[in-house]
């Protein structure tokens, strides 16, 4: 059970670092530190990825059963689901500035979700670790 | 038929097979295929020292302290300057009432009147016609002095109570006298009695002022002339001068109409500035009956613009050292001081940019040389120096008038100052006496040397585009261009061909013949040659004219009815990504092979009215932006030529002219003889005329407001840069600014655009157009200073815009809702005081907004649905749109009508007097005329139903009987002095508008199709059956916003 958790944890870890990198790659459109073109292939090269490791932490979660954490990922998932069935997952180089408001706020919604995920899981992982270790513990007492 | 390659040197170890057709060529050839280098980085930074200052530009990040000192404190500073650059005094405000109170008399006359009016007015239909046509004129001018003959005592200022009595005993008999005459009321007028007479009216009364001023309410008009007490007048007057804000608009309840007849006219505290006033507003009656299909209003008594746009030219007599507005204009000339003043402004704030404006002769944009000691700039926020800037320190500083830094004066620049502050040598300089100026840059201003002015061409050859002629006139068009391309001795010129394969032509100079070579591999598209097919003009001239005529019968007979465009809109970057340069295609058919292939779309009526509605006027497959976006990488500009008969994505194939600064010119079902004169005219002048290459254009502003979002074909390269890779003199941006912060303290806003470019001679230059505007407290101000023009064109281009991402409907609501929530605010600024009840009052700048805002609707990229255009002329017209000049959108949207036809019958002189424009209603078409509509693009030559055959027939050239399409007559000079007459007149009204032709259509009003609606429809008419009921709806959407929106189509 804690290896679950602890992959969830990395896979969190890593989408947190994804999209943290969007949002760096914005900002720093936004300041002109960096050219339209380069920003978006920066962004548009981690999206694919990011989706990757969504999607695959909500099939951890509903694999392992743990439903809650599941319902927790489910509204990302969807949102994923339907830009990328829409086509529009990728940053669009000629519209960057009017979107860039609007995906800077998409983006920050998700640091947020993830950071929230990533409290849980790592409660849970302590959780089931020190479960785990009480266990032994009552095992060994007996 | 082609001509072979002799020279086998130039593609070592090649087969000849290519020339033939060569569909295996493939493996040989795909490791020449990348020579083109398109790994070229260098390009993307061409601007770079423009870029750098970008950061630089956040003025609101550290104001410096002394931030506002030019305006308010330095003496000097305001020395060197013409006092007229600072706001008007306030004695214009319509509610200045500390200005001299010497007309009070005409207001309390035409309050009279007004009432005399509002007695009469809600059961008849025959109420007087509003205030039309030349407001500055006003009509109360007639009776004002009358008015004044009983009253001279009134001469001097009021002091006291003394006179203000005698203005109070006004002989009732004068009122009667005022009340006779029917002639247009001036409503405007009798604001300034209204502000007395809300202390009349409980509910309007600031309470605090007015507490001594009124004793009893006085419901009977003939008893006023006793009610009015000496001592009562005075305190008024002084109530009311203490009043010096006016109250805020009251929205609350405006029981009007009953009220205001018992109401009776106090003699108004005398208020000056009554012109002011007159100026500010029209009002225009608008009948009291909710729902009725007739409201009332006299057609011919609505504002028309027939004078097409008037640039606020004024402007310059207060700002002298401003650029000619025909550069710049703001939406309005007067920036709002605070975020909430800001929010009552419903219009958009913004600028229309047009910076390579055609200047007429004598007022050039004067060019400035600094040589090497470089152009002087702000250190901060790279500011050029402009006229605004103030020297001081005996003129070794100066100020930046955006940021007030005080930068050091080069030692070549610098210049004793005289005793008033100003510079001795401000006469030689222009860059320090014009708002408009172009300085040759240095070499820090080019990352790599100018580049060379570049056309290429990009030709489809199938079949539809040579069976139609198009590819014959292309080609002769272009040849005869070729003396007249922009930068002589550099220009540089290549030619691709396309159907189903793709065709490159080697046209070496030292080659006789031109040679074809064909690559059939469109999925992995590679340059047959690696140069020499992008040549210099001038050497290989010989070459490219043998090419050019031999083109049209090269593909005679051809049956390939594929088009491999986006292989090669492909092939077309490999040649040019070195170089950058201005790419035309000529497109004729829909895409169907290879990349970017696109598909039949806005077949399935199921679409429209839906949220995916707004999908087909989107590009379809991301190629084509992303193709747009390398384009604008590499200084590619895209001038799209679509010609189509059927439907060819014109939505997927502007977005390359959108994004790279092109222009869309769309010719649906060309026919050689009817469209041929406007493409060859086009195709001439985008070949001809002065071109900017490898631009990019910025627009700083002062401390407190920033550009926010732009519109119009460019690129964004960062948050305030637009990347144009060719702009000319046909294109103008628009952008709307919004404030930083929440309350400015700066008197006076400045602006500059700055437009570095490269000319065809191959100099990197800087154009500057500066601008001032001043900052004011006061709404009623900035409606004062409202530009129609400017309004329209950002409001257009916000529309159109909004198209791209709502329904059609949702784009016209939210155009409209802007439109009806500025009238509220702005009859929420009035109608309390004036006493407007019942009645639609708008400001007089602003008077034809709501009549441009309705033919927005009726513009073809907007009107209707479905049905009404079909989606690639909408689309192309969206696009047209976005880069229009203010006065050619104006024009567009409300075009000029003119009767001819007494031009026609009688042999006039050169020299007569020009055609009077005639406003866009049904009321102007007399079935025994002939009128031409002129809307920039099209004419529409109408021909009445009882037009004598015999004219008819002389103007159509061919008996009228025998030829019932009208839609294939070709109008041109046939061998009768009635055609003859004709086609001078139609020169004569396409003289007026060099930046574009417009081809002729015929449209002949017969007795079964004459129906006013099918002429709405198909000339776009606003017919005064249109327009009265959107005055009404207008006025009663500020009871209810809503109630109107339905009802507008």
């Amino acid at each position: 059970m804690v290896y679950v958790w602890l992959a969830a944890f990395f896979l969190l870890v890593f989408l947190l670092v994804l999209v943290i990198y969007q949002l760096m790659s914005l900002a720093d459109l936004e300041f002109d530190c960096i050219n339209p073109y380069d920003s978006a292939s920066q962004i548009n090269k981690t999206i694919v990825p990011e989706f990757v490791f969504q999607g695959s932490l909500c099939l951890l979660f509903l694999l392992s059963g743990h439903w809650l954490m599941f319902l927790f990922c489910i509204p990302n998932l969807y949102y994923n689901l339907r830009l990328y069935q829409h086509r529009q997952h990728l940053i669009d180089v000629t519209e960057i500035f009017n979107q860039i408001n609007r995906e800077k706020k998409r983006r920050l919604i998700k640091v947020m979700s993830v950071v929230l995920l990533l409290l849980m899981s790592l409660f849970w992982m302590l959780w089931s670790a020190l479960e785990a270790d009480e266990q032994l513990v009552t095992v060994r007492s007996y | 038929m082609q001509p072979r390659g002799k020279e086998q040197a130039n593609f070592p170890g090649r087969p000849t097979q290519p020339f033939l057709a060569a569909p295996q060529s493939s493996t040989p050839f795909r490791s020449p295929g990348p020579v083109g280098g398109i790994e070229v980085s260098g390009p993307s930074r061409a601007i770079s020292p423009f870029v750098s200052s970008g950061p630089m530009t956040g003025l609101g990040a550290s104001g410096s302290p002394q931030n506002m000192s030019p305006f308010l404190s330095s003496g000097p500073a305001i020395g060197t300057q013409p006092s007229s650059y600072r706001a008007p005094p306030p004695s214009m405000r319509s509610n200045g009432p500390s200005s001299p109170p010497t007309s009070s008399f005409s207001a309390q006359d035409a309050s009279i009147y007004q009432q005399s009016q509002a007695l009469g007015f809600p059961p008849a239909p025959m109420h007087p016609p509003p205030p039309i046509g030349q407001p500055h004129m006003p009509p109360s001018g007639n009776f004002r002095p009358q008015s004044q003959i009983p009253l001279v005592p009134m001469g001097p200022p009021p002091q006291g109570s003394s006179q203000l009595t005698s203005m109070s005993n006004m002989p009732p008999p004068s009122g009667s006298v005022f009340s006779a005459p029917r002639t247009p009321p001036q409503p405007l007028l009798q604001g300034y009695s209204n502000v007395p007479q809300r202390a009349n009216v409980p509910p309007f009364q600031p309470d605090s002022q007015f507490q001594a001023s009124r004793p009893v309410p006085q419901p009977l008009m003939q008893v006023y002339p006793a009610a009015h007490v000496p001592p009562i007048h005075t305190s008024q007057y002084h109530a009311h001068q203490s009043l010096v804000p006016p109250p805020p608009p009251v929205g609350g309840p405006m029981g009007f109409n009953s009220r205001e007849q018992l109401q009776h006219p106090l003699t108004g505290p005398p208020i000056g500035g009554v012109q002011g006033l007159v100026e500010e507003f029209q009002s225009l009656t608008v009948g009291s009956v909710p729902g009725a299909l007739d409201p009332g209003v006299d057609a011919k008594s609505l504002p028309r613009p027939l004078n097409g746009d008037e640039e606020p030219i004024k402007l310059l007599e207060m700002y002298p050292f401003n650029c000619h507005p025909r550069f710049m204009r703001l939406t309005t000339h007067a920036i709002p001081n605070s975020q909430s003043l800001l929010s009552r402004w419903h219009l958009p704030l913004g600028a229309v940019v047009h910076p390579l404006a055609e200047a007429p002769d004598g007022e050039e944009v004067p060019i400035v040389n600094f040589g090497p000691a470089g152009i002087i700039r702000c250190r901060r926020c790279r500011t050029y120096v402009n006229p605004y800037v103030t020297f001081t320190d005996a003129g070794r500083k100066w100020r930046c008038n955006l940021c007030s830094l005080l930068n050091d004066v080069p030692g070549e620049y610098y210049c004793a100052l005289d005793a008033t502050g100003r510079r001795c040598d401000l006469d030689q300089r222009p860059e320090l006496s014009k708002g408009s100026v172009e300085f040759v840059a240095s070499t820090e201003y080019m990352v790599r040397p100018p580049m060379p002015p570049l056309y290429f061409f990009l030709i489809d050859v199938s079949v539809s585009a040579v069976c139609s002629g198009l590819l014959e006139i292309v080609a002769k068009t272009i040849k005869s261009c070729l003396d007249d391309l922009p930068g002589f001795p550099r220009t540089q010129i290549g030619f691709i061909t396309f159907d189903s394969t793709l065709h490159f032509h080697n046209l070496k100079s030292s080659l006789t013949q031109p040679q074809m070579l064909v690559v059939a591999d469109l999925d992995d598209v590679f340059l047959p040659l690696p140069d020499d097919l992008l040549v210099n003009l001038s050497d290989s001239r010989h070459v490219v004219d043998a090419f050019l005529d031999s083109l049209p019968s090269m593909f005679q007979g051809t049956s390939n009815v594929e088009s491999a465009f986006g292989p090669a809109l492909k092939a077309a970057f490999m040649v040019m990504s070195q170089l950058g340069g201005k790419l035309l295609i000529f497109q004729s058919t829909l895409p169907s092979l290879g990349v970017g292939r696109l598909r039949l779309r806005g077949d399935d009526l199921r679409m429209y009215g839906t949220d995916k509605e707004h999908t087909l006027r989107l590009p379809e497959d991301p190629f084509y932006k992303q193709m747009a976006a390398e384009f604008t990488k590499n200084q590619i500009a895209v001038d799209i030529y679509a010609f189509s008969e059927k439907y060819s994505d014109i939505a997927s194939l502007g977005s390359l002219a959108k994004y790279t600064g092109g222009q869309v010119y769309h010719h649906p079902s060309f026919q050689t003889a009817v469209h041929q004169e406007k493409l060859r005219y086009e195709l001439a002048r985008n070949l001809t005329r002065e071109t900017a290459w490898e631009a990019v254009m910025r627009i700083r502003c002062g401390k407190g407001v920033r550009f926010t979002t732009y519109h119009g074909h460019f690129m964004l390269r960062s948050t305030d840069l637009l990347a144009l890779p060719a702009v000319d003199c046909d294109k103008a941006f628009a952008m709307q600014l919004s404030l930083e912060e929440t309350l400015m303290t700066t008197q006076t806003v400045y602006f500059q655009v700055a437009l570095l470019y490269t000319s065809s001679s191959g100099e990197r230059r800087i154009r500057v157009h500066t601008t001032a505007a001043p900052v004011v407290a006061d709404l009623s101000e900035m409606y004062r200073q409202a530009d129609t023009g400017a309004i329209v064109s950002l409001l257009g281009r916000l529309a159109i815009e909004n198209s791209l991402s709502q329904k059609l409907e949702d784009a016209r609501q939210s155009l409209q809702l802007k439109l009806v929530k500025s009238l509220k605010e702005y009859r929420n600024l009035y109608v309390v005081q004036h006493r407007l009840g019942g009645r639609l009052i708008f400001p007089e700048s602003l008077k034809f907004l709501p009549l441009y805002v309705l033919s927005l609707f009726k513009s073809v990229a907007l009107r209707g649905g479905y049905a009404d255009s079909p989606l690639d002329e909408r689309c192309a017209a969206g696009y047209n749109m976005m880069i229009l000049p203010i006065s050619r959108m104006l024009k567009l949207i409300y075009p000029g009508l003119f009767r001819i036809d007494e031009n026609l019958l009688k042999d006039l002189k050169e020299g007569q007097e020009p055609l009077r424009q005639l406003p866009l209603s049904a009321q102007s078409l007399d079935p025994k005329g002939v009128y031409v509509l002129d809307d920039g693009f099209n004419f529409i030559i109408w021909l009445g139903r009882m037009l004598s055959s015999d004219l008819l027939n002389n103007i159509v050239g061919v008996e009228l009987a025998s030829f019932p399409d009208l839609s294939r007559v070709v109008v041109c000079e046939h061998d009768n002095e009635i055609s003859k007459r004709l086609m001078r007149v139609l020169k004569e009204l396409r003289a007026k508008d060099p930046s574009s032709y417009q081809s002729c259509r015929l449209w002949l009003c017969r007795l079964d199709s004459s129906s006013i609606q099918a002429i709405t429809r198909l000339v776009k008419m606003v017919t005064t059956t249109v327009i009265v009921p959107f005055f009404y709806l207008a006025m009663l959407a500020s009871a209810s916003s809503n109630s109107c929106l339905q009802h507008m189509e």
